[in-house]
């Protein structure tokens, strides 16, 4: 039996194709198997040409595959576009009495597999959305699923709207696997007992937030841009259980300033994103920098510039966040790679941004947030202690004292003898302005100097707390591959692959961008011997950052930047023609 | 006054003395704030002043309660976080008509139809003082300013008849000149439930030899005074744009109602008395049974 199988469903957006890829999902997480799940799509609220990919394995999925084992399409529209990018021996699954493949002369090396859903459907309901549960039926029976798992996450889905629902879906399903019985549709996947599991099945972005609201996050705002939209969906959705504020504004400027000030009065705050909002929120970024509010912010990557694809994906804004506001403030930058690793960085950013009163910048990408995952375990469960805020001063209340990590105590609105004036230009250790009438001052030029050295230190501090980045493989192979973000298990599926071409390769992936660790790095890449830094940008800004920060430039470069993401063959492709021009 | 609360204006005052030109109408402003805060009994630590970027901006170095000021324009989201976070505190933004009307707009529109309950001070004084005289969005048709040197050609925005508009729930003007006025309409801003807006006729008399002082004492004429329902929302519109009818400028309460809930008592959370700010950060169990049902 084939490890893994990769599911395609190909529709218009009107067609649910979201609703049914994340069902299948939920079918195969059911069963106990790894899945991945990622749809690609465009700007279009009806019609046009989307793909909903899923891959399952009884291993770890590490990309969402490239060559389908089986295609749905779901209309006419699609089926005439999808044929470039059909592969060798695909099992296309359509509906007969809608799609006449013929017609689109699709190449003969596939298996087509016609299913009149219509006339079925109409057999048990008026209901045409039963459809989709035929078809899964039919899907189920090639894969060799179980049925009563697969009825378990129907009653699920559909259970609050009433037993004569439930048992017309059964009905649907069980006619879907009839009819792929009695007509012998090939299998896929021989039947065999499944255990029922215990996993989340999860998009980046919803770790993120789950992350997040685990480590005591009681304010978000956000103003709606794609991909960074299904964290404040979610939030909302749960904000009564949790008594949060979770705030739609105006702009970014308003998303940003408003997160601000809750942090300022001491609840964990965060705001999200992607460039372009981003972009809005820069000047207030700084201003929390200087004055030292803990703020989280996410910016999730798409492709860009400007509206670039708004529904595509990209690593094109490092460079940005990096950069991001005038002058000089301690900023900390963390690409997480997977929806579990969201999860883990969401609970990360939250204490490094209140522990430190630092900016922490969350560089997702429309692949992560996107992408829906399965995982085993999260624990939600902490303490969540507070740090550094002083809640009984004796008197007057010296908000920026100087101290050997540069983070001051501070107070929070509302405590007794806690008042004190916090501005956006520089100040000495009471928060009086210096830029009113004292700057330039003889007296002022050490204050000045003190308060930069100050909130820069913080850096020093975090760096020491963050893990050194992670170092995959045997010391001496001949290809040394270079990931940050979302590309990392996309490379190591390439590695494994690699290997059993017999090419050994090894992998530095960088999750802390800011601070970074950069004596650990300079050390890893003097050594290596072929490097090649993948990315989903067009300029290779992690190789530059790479230059910049160790000085060592890097021998190859993988890049990509259509707003697909990249694929286990590119990257497989490219070690071997960089082995080859040696 | 009752008993136990003994703050003196002086309680209020920070540590660094304002920095205004000598006679700017900034400094009755700063006295109007401290006094309608004591008149009201709100202890300094459960104030927070926020502002943005401007000459009347730096309002909150001057006071010792808990002050914050933003960059350019961004006082009101601040606040609205602020508030938010923690409902129990008054906050009050402080800018002026280039901060708050100009590149600040945009977050004075919603806040005006938001309501949520903290009060916005503008010290309007028609140009840009800070950076030494140029127009802004109230700066009156034909003035030269330095960036109008043959006369601005652009529309002046009315305040007032925008936050009316717009929603407010509390719409007032005021007057530097008249301190004890100016102390009673920004103590009933504060006192108001819901979004209240005060603007302030505040001459800058350093680059504005047009809206002087006495320019405005020769205009303006109290609402108290006069027969004005304040609850009437076409009247406060009509009386909004009297300026441009009979050069007469009124100052006082326009407009008030009390009976639109506020933004708070909307909100799921803060309408059950949830404080974000001082909430417990540990979830329970039935917490996150709830949150991650769907993931099952």
């Amino acid at each position: 039996m084939k490890k893994d199988v990769v599911v395609r469903f190909v529709g218009s957006a009107g067609d649910g194709l979201v609703s049914l890829g994340t069902l299948f999902g939920r079918i195969l997480k059911k069963h106990n198997l790894n899945v991945l799940g990622f749809r690609s799509y465009q700007s279009v609220i009806r019609g046009g040409y989307n793909t909903y990919q899923i891959r399952a394995s009884q291993d770890e999925v590490l990309s969402v595959g490239e060559e389908a084992d089986i295609i749905v399409l779901l209309n006419k529209h699609v089926a005439k576009l999808h044929k470039p990018a059909v592969n060798k021996g695909a099992k296309i699954i359509y509906d007969s009495e809608v799609i006449d493949l013929d017609e689109f002369e699709y190449p003969s090396d596939i298996v087509k597999l016609e299913i009149p859903l219509a006339s079925i459907t109409k057999e048990i309901s008026k209901l045409k959305i039963l459809k989709n549960i035929v078809g899964f039926g039919a899907i189920i029976q090639i894969l060799g699923l179980d049925e009563t798992l697969t009825k378990e996450v129907i009653f699920e889905q559909f259970g609050r709207k009433g037993e004569e629902v439930v048992f017309t879906n059964y009905e649907a399903l069980e006619k879907g696997e009839k009819f792929a019985q009695e007509n012998n549709w090939p299998i896929v996947w021989e039947k065999h007992k499944y255990e029922k599991a215990q996993q989340m099945l999860i998009s980046g972005n919803e770790a993120l937030a789950l992350g997040m609201i685990s480590a005591g996050l009681k304010f978000y705002s956000g103003y709606p841009m794609t991909p960074a939209t299904s964290i404040v969906h979610y939030l909302t959705k749960h904000l009564p259980k949790l008594g949060m504020i979770v705030k739609q504004t105006e702009d970014e400027l308003a998303a940003v300033g408003m997160a601000i000030g809750a942090a300022y009065t001491g609840a964990r705050s965060a705001t999200g994103t992607s460039g372009g909002g981003f972009s809005l929120m820069t000047e207030l970024i700084g201003m929390a920098g200087i004055e030292e509010i803990p703020l989280v912010v996410i910016n999730s990557q798409r492709a860009g510039p400007s509206t670039g694809m708004a529904t595509k994906t990209a690593q094109a804004d490092l460079f940005q966040v990096y950069g991001a506001s005038q002058g000089e403030f301690p900023k900390v930058i963390i690409a997480p790679c997977s929806p579990e690793e969201s999860f883990l960085v969401g609970i990360e950013a939250i204490e490094i941004a209140e522990k430190y009163q630092v900016v922490v910048i969350i560089l997702m990408d429309l692949y992560l947030s996107e992408q829906i995952a399965t995982i085993k375990d999260l624990e939600l469960k902490r303490k969540n202690t507070r740090f550094g805020i002083e809640s009984n001063p004796k008197s007057k209340f010296v908000r920026y004292k100087i101290t050997k990590n540069g983070v001051s105590p501070r107070t929070i609105p509302g405590t007794l003898n806690g008042m004190h004036f916090t501005g956006s230009s520089e100040r000495n250790e009471e928060g009086t302005s210096l830029a009113s009438t004292l700057a330039g001052l003889p007296d002022t030029l050490p204050i000045r100097e003190a308060m930069v050295e100050k909130r820069m230190r913080k850096l020093d501090f975090v760096l020491k707390e963050l893990p050194e980045p992670e170092f995959f493989g045997p010391a001496n192979a001949e290809i040394t591959f270079v990931t940050w973000g979302s590309t990392k298990n996309i490379v190591k599926e390439a590695i494994l692959e690699l290997k059993s071409d017999g090419i050994e390769a090894n992998h530095l992936h960088l999750k802390y961008l800011n601070p970074f660790h950069t004596e650990r790095v300079t050390n890893l890449l003097e050594k290596t011997s072929k490097t090649i830094c993948v990315e989903q940008n067009f300029t290779g800004q992690m190789s530059d950052y790479l230059r910049m920060k160790t000085g060592i430039s890097v021998d190859a470069y993988l890049r990509r930047w259509d707003g697909e993401p990249i694929t286990t063959t590119q990257v497989v492709e490219k070690a071997k023609e960089v082995i080859g021009n040696e | 006054m009752s008993d136990g609360f003994n703050f003196t204006i002086k309680d209020y005052e920070g540590s660094f003395k304002p920095t205004w030109c000598p006679g700017c109408g900034n400094f009755s402003q700063w006295r109007a704030i401290r006094q309608a805060l004591i008149e009201l009994e709100l202890p300094p630590e459960e104030v927070v002043a926020v502002s943005g970027i401007g000459c009347s901006s730096h309002m909150p170095n001057f006071l010792n309660v808990y002050g914050l000021q933003t960059v350019h324009g961004r006082g009101i989201p601040v606040a609205t976080g602020i508030r938010l976070a923690n409902p129990h505190l008054t906050v009050l933004v402080y800018g002026g008509d280039g901060d708050v009307y100009g590149i600040g707009g945009n977050h004075f529109l919603h806040a005006c139809r938001r309501n949520v309950d903290i009060i916005t001070v503008v010290s309007n004084n028609f140009v840009y003082g800070l950076t030494t005289g140029q127009a802004s969005a109230t700066t009156p048709v034909g003035t030269i300013t330095r960036t109008t040197p043959r006369g601005s050609i652009e529309n002046p925005l009315n305040p007032i008849t925008v936050a009316i508009s717009a929603g407010a729930t509390f719409v007032a003007r005021a007057f530097s000149g008249d301190l004890k006025h100016l102390s009673y309409v920004i103590k009933e801003a504060i006192d108001h439930r819901g979004f209240a807006f005060v603007d302030v006729f505040s001459p800058c008399i350093t680059f504005n030899k047009n809206q002087t002082f006495n320019y405005f004492r020769e205009r303006v004429y109290k609402l108290e005074d006069a027969d004005h329902d304040k609850e009437d929302y076409f009247a406060a519109l009509d009386l909004s744009n009297q300026r441009f009818i009979k050069d007469k400028l009124p100052i006082g309460i326009f407009y008030q109602i009390e009976h639109k809930t506020t933004y708070e008592e909307r909100d799921f959370s803060l309408n059950q008395g949830i404080i974000p700010a001082q909430a417990d950060l540990e979830l329970t169990d039935e917490q996150i049974d709830a949150i991650t049902k769907e993931f099952y």
